[in-house]
């Protein structure tokens, strides 16, 4: 007589989260026997908690892009111009948040259009237009800029700061603002008809179009999330280094397509996870913070990070059997 | 007394460059009627689903009129909302979504804050695709379109037009991908929507199907109406005659 395995019956749509969330464990694991004095002591994670929350926002936002079937890869090109703007204009109104932090969103919504229009509107291939948008926007800040580091020492005190990037216990703030961004975008992602319409976009538009869907007006909102979540990012940063500087968008761009990934969102579009970004972004931010940490030379990092894209996808498979494409 | 048209449209265009793919087309489409829509590939067929459909949109020039009142910026949204459904040749399936999704897509059950209420989404497709006799064990509500066979998917498809209050059905090859029994249940489930005082469009290659349901016959012919006439005044074999005579014009052509 034949023993028979009984099979694990995931629901589908939880099999991206388990798959991200096995290989993060595994990491972890390993993380923790090389360097249990490290990975056992809060520390650690209250250091990775300062650079995740950014990965997450940036993620969290791309995400929507990415299922709706265009990529936006001038993000951290975006994170720059418009934290220029809310250094430039903090530094100009005397330090003043609320006419600041509006005008750095309004350049984020106002760069996200311009992805749209030329994407959406004029049928430019997203690849390729936000590569270049990301040169030509690092090159205005910096027209803009003229190379000045912007220093904001006056705000280490204010309520703003502590509210926006303190730390509650030893969690830092921004965490905890990444987190509630994190549930509100994941319940528009998977229960709002906005996510329903975002993933029709990389699915299959047409469809979307002939069931009354206005494809071109969601795929629009998809790209100024880029920009909106960028300009959080570029507010959080100033505030968190007291410093404005034109190279504070490098070094995001390859983790956070990475996170998204790792996530088990495909390329393909269409289908996607809000929960699986966190749980990428998570990665990432451990492989950047813990390779070091756990004793590892800091050239460790890129490796770690191509290694777990790598490995990612063949989890993804074992769960999922999709995102081989 | 006259009955008044569901449905008119009048002198209808549409060009693709240079192409036309539908010349001055004058149609009216009325309640509790199927309209056999026939014709050779390329005759137009599917361009008029798509502009009643408003999925397309009529050349400049062309009116739509929905029960006499002419119509302004047409388009899918305005179509559905007024009460023409159609299921499309290609399915217009989203095959990574589950058949709930698909079937209240563009017209999601949602609190006032635009959040999609699952369960009643649910249990309504459930109790829909019974109704159809779509009754396999394997597919859920919750399974997605891309695990269905052709003919399930076309059950989707169907399933999506009849579950709102609509006026009006325009079905472009619905039987294409079905065995002979779905055909038949496809066939006598268009005979209902008759019966329950819908218009029916139905456009078909299969001229035994699109005889054995009509009421009217329009067939077209390089983008113009070349045949518009009544049931009875065709046989079958007059039909299928016809559709012959009009496949080998086009051939020499």
């Amino acid at each position: 007589m034949k023993a028979t395995t009984p099979k694990i019956l995931l629901p589908e749509r939880y099999r991206a989260v388990v798959g991200a969330s096995f290989f993060f464990c595994i990491m972890l694991l390993l993380f923790t026997l090389r360097s249990p004095g490290v990975f056992l002591d809060i520390g650690i994670y209250s250091a990775i908690f300062l650079s995740l929350p950014l990965f997450m926002i940036l993620g969290l936002s791309l995400v929507f892009c990415v299922v709706a079937g265009e990529i936006d890869l001038s993000f951290p090109s975006i994170v720059t111009l418009t934290g220029f703007t809310f250094a430039w204009t903090l530094e100009n109104t005397g330090n003043n948040f609320l006419i600041a932090a509006p005008c750095s969103l309004l350049v984020g919504v106002l760069c996200g259009l311009l992805n749209a229009f030329l994407v959406v509107k004029l049928g430019l291939s997203s690849l390729i237009t936000t590569l270049g948008m990301n040169f030509a926007l690092v090159g205005l800040t910096q027209i803009l800029n003229q190379g000045q580091i912007r220093t904001f020492e006056e705000l280490n005190d204010t309520i703003i700061r502590t509210v926006l990037v303190g730390s509650t216990g030893p969690v830092p703030n921004q965490m905890l603002w990444a987190l509630v961004l994190a549930v509100i975008l994941g319940l528009v992602f998977h229960r709002h008809k906005f996510g329903l319409h975002v993933r029709i976009c990389g699915d299959n538009p047409e469809a979307g179009r002939a069931m009354g869907v206005n494809i071109e007006a969601t795929k629009t909102i998809c790209f100024v999330f880029v920009g909106v979540a960028s300009s959080i990012v570029a507010i959080q940063g100033v505030y968190l280094n007291s410093t404005y500087f034109s190279t504070v968008g490098d070094g995001f761009l390859l983790p956070v397509l990475a996170a998204i990934f790792i996530g088990g969102t495909p390329v393909t579009g269409g289908r996607g996870t809000i929960g699986g970004m966190v749980i990428g972004a998570a990665t990432v931010a451990f492989i950047q913070t813990g390779v070091v940490a756990s004793g590892l030379d800091g050239f460790w990092t890129s490796f770690g990070f191509g290694l777990a894209v790598v490995l990612s996808l063949f989890g993804h498979r074992k769960f999922s059997g999709r995102l081989t494409r | 007394m006259s009955r008044e048209a569901l449905v008119s449209l009048v002198n209808i265009s549409k060009t693709y460059g240079r192409v036309y793919a539908l010349e001055d087309i004058n149609l009216e489409f009325f309640a509790g009627e199927i309209v056999s829509l026939v014709g050779d590939n390329g005759a137009g067929k599917s361009t008029l689903t798509k502009i009643i459909s408003g999925t397309e949109k009529p050349d400049d020039g062309g009116e739509i009129s929905l029960q006499g009142e002419k119509v302004s910026k047409w388009s899918s949204a305005k179509a559905r909302s007024w009460g023409i459904e159609t299921v499309f040749q290609n399915r217009a399936l989203s095959e990574q979504q589950t058949i709930y999704d698909n079937v209240f897509l563009g017209r999601e059950i949602t609190n006032r804050f635009g959040f999609v209420n699952r369960k009643q989404e649910i249990e309504e497709t459930e109790a829909l695709m019974r109704k159809i006799g779509y009754t396999s064990k394997v597919w859920t509500p919750l399974s997605s379109v891309d695990k269905l066979s052709g003919g399930e998917r076309q059950g989707v498809a169907i399933a999506r037009a009849i579950l709102f209050d609509s006026r009006m059905v325009v079905l472009d090859e619905p039987t294409s991908a079905m065995a002979l029994s779905e055909t038949a249940e496809v066939l006598e489930f268009i005979k209902g929507l008759k019966e329950s005082g819908k218009s029916v469009v139905f456009i078909s290659h299969n001229p035994w199907d699109a005889y054995a349901v009509a009421d009217r016959f329009v067939i077209l012919e390089r983008g113009k109406i070349a045949i518009d006439c009544p049931k009875g005044d065709l046989t079958v074999d007059d039909f299928i005659a016809l559709l012959h005579r009009f496949a080998k014009k086009d051939a020499k052509k």
